[in-house]
């Protein structure tokens, strides 16, 4: 079991005692939990898998081409895109960017493509957001952060004009 | 609240099957099987067989971590004194309310299961606009869990520090861009609470 796994479990476990304690009524709960467990886990199904084939499909290599030092700012668009494009969660995004750091993409481009993923990573938007919070609320947020992941490979930018701290060292 | 249990309620059986294989579902189904034929043409059988492979295998790491963090969110629901979150992070919060929603986002354990149903609690407890962007922009740019386990192994901690330092300010400014939109935001929520406008 993992980490992260265990924690919810404890987690789990403290709320379990706390509602025992509070007698309060489990009925209204398991009913909670079954209504969302069917809006997510159908569509949760599908989307792996769909998810799976396009991380597949994906041209990366190609795409290291236009992430470069050389590039410079110029390349935060195009890594913001490719953040956008990925459907899948951090084994495949944390690998895709293992992918573009071996081929010499710069740091700004990585911190703009790790953060626009992280943002905006469409399984997710689709699995969780859009059913549990409603298209209102995607639309709400996607305008408040749309900025965010240039402000951050900006900074990261500006950091790498005064030092070379923070390079990637990719896994192979 | 309803104290009743909705079990055996026919509407109540008929509304959850329609969200579970509803048009969104077919729409991904759909989806999944195009991809699916488009990688077979292009990579072949071998290639497709392996992600479908990796798809199960993932599957199994997924299902319990669901279960676990849907079950919290739905014990938070009934447990959450709601008088106490707008007082911490409401529309009169402030600065600070930011400051507590993002740190509460970087701190939540688990994937996107466990954060986004307990931003659908906030949503329907008080939490101002603001502080529900600063919450979800902090869990996805800052989470430590993600940054631990995927940032240092894959591309090494000096670029995972870095990335902690400039991703600071986001939640922060996102959250104050948030509550500047001029645009009016409505969250989806449960029967019993219906859709609130915030």
């Amino acid at each position: 079991m993992s980490i992260g796994l265990l924690v919810l479990v404890l987690l789990l476990a403290v709320l379990l005692v706390l509602a025992w304690r509070w007698k309060l009524d489990f009925g209204p709960i398991v009913a909670r939990f079954i209504e969302q467990f069917a809006i997510l886990v159908p569509r949760m199904l599908c989307a792996l898998v769909a998810a799976g084939f396009i991380a597949e499909l994906i041209p990366k290599q190609t795409v290291s081409n236009y992430l470069g030092d050389d590039a410079g700012l110029m390349a935060l668009p195009v890594a913001a895109f490719m953040g956008l494009l990925i459907p899948a969660g951090p084994v495949i995004a944390f690998s895709i960017a293992a992918v573009f750091a071996r081929s010499g993409a710069s740091t700004a481009a990585l911190v703009t493509f790790i953060t626009a993923w992280s943002l905006f990573a469409a399984h997710r938007i689709l699995i969780y957001e859009v059913p549990l919070l409603g298209p209102s609320f995607l639309r709400f947020r996607a305008l408040s952060v749309v900025s965010m992941p240039f402000v951050a490979g900006t900074l990261a930018y500006i950091v790498g004009l005064v030092t070379g701290f923070g390079e990637a060292i990719p896994i192979h | 609240m309803p104290l009743r249990e909705p079990f055996s309620d026919p509407a109540w059986r008929r509304k959850v099957l329609g969200d579970a294989f509803g048009r969104g579902f077919w729409g991904f189904f759909a989806l999944a099987v195009l991809m699916g034929a488009i990688c077979y043409a292009l990579r072949g059988m071998e290639v497709t067989r392996d992600i479908l492979l990796n798809d199960l295998v993932q599957l199994t790491k997924l299902f319990p971590r669901v279960c676990v963090a849907l079950s919290i969110a739905a014990l938070i629901w009934y447990l959450l004194p709601r008088d106490r979150v707008s007082e911490l992070v409401g529309s009169e919060s402030g600065l600070m309310g930011l400051v507590i929603a993002a740190a509460a986002g970087m701190v939540t354990p688990g994937g996107p299961s466990s954060a986004y149903a307990l931003l659908a609690v906030l949503a329907l407890s008080g939490a101002d606009r603001g502080a529900l962007i600063a919450y979800i922009t902090a869990w996805a740019t800052l989470g430590l869990q993600r940054i631990l386990i995927w940032d240092v192994p894959f591309l090494g901690a000096e670029f995972a520090f870095l990335r902690i330092l400039v991703s600071l300010p986001l939640p922060i400014i996102a959250g104050l861009i948030a509550r500047q939109l001029p645009i009016e935001l409505r969250v989806r929520g449960a029967e019993a609470s219906g859709e609130r406008t915030l």
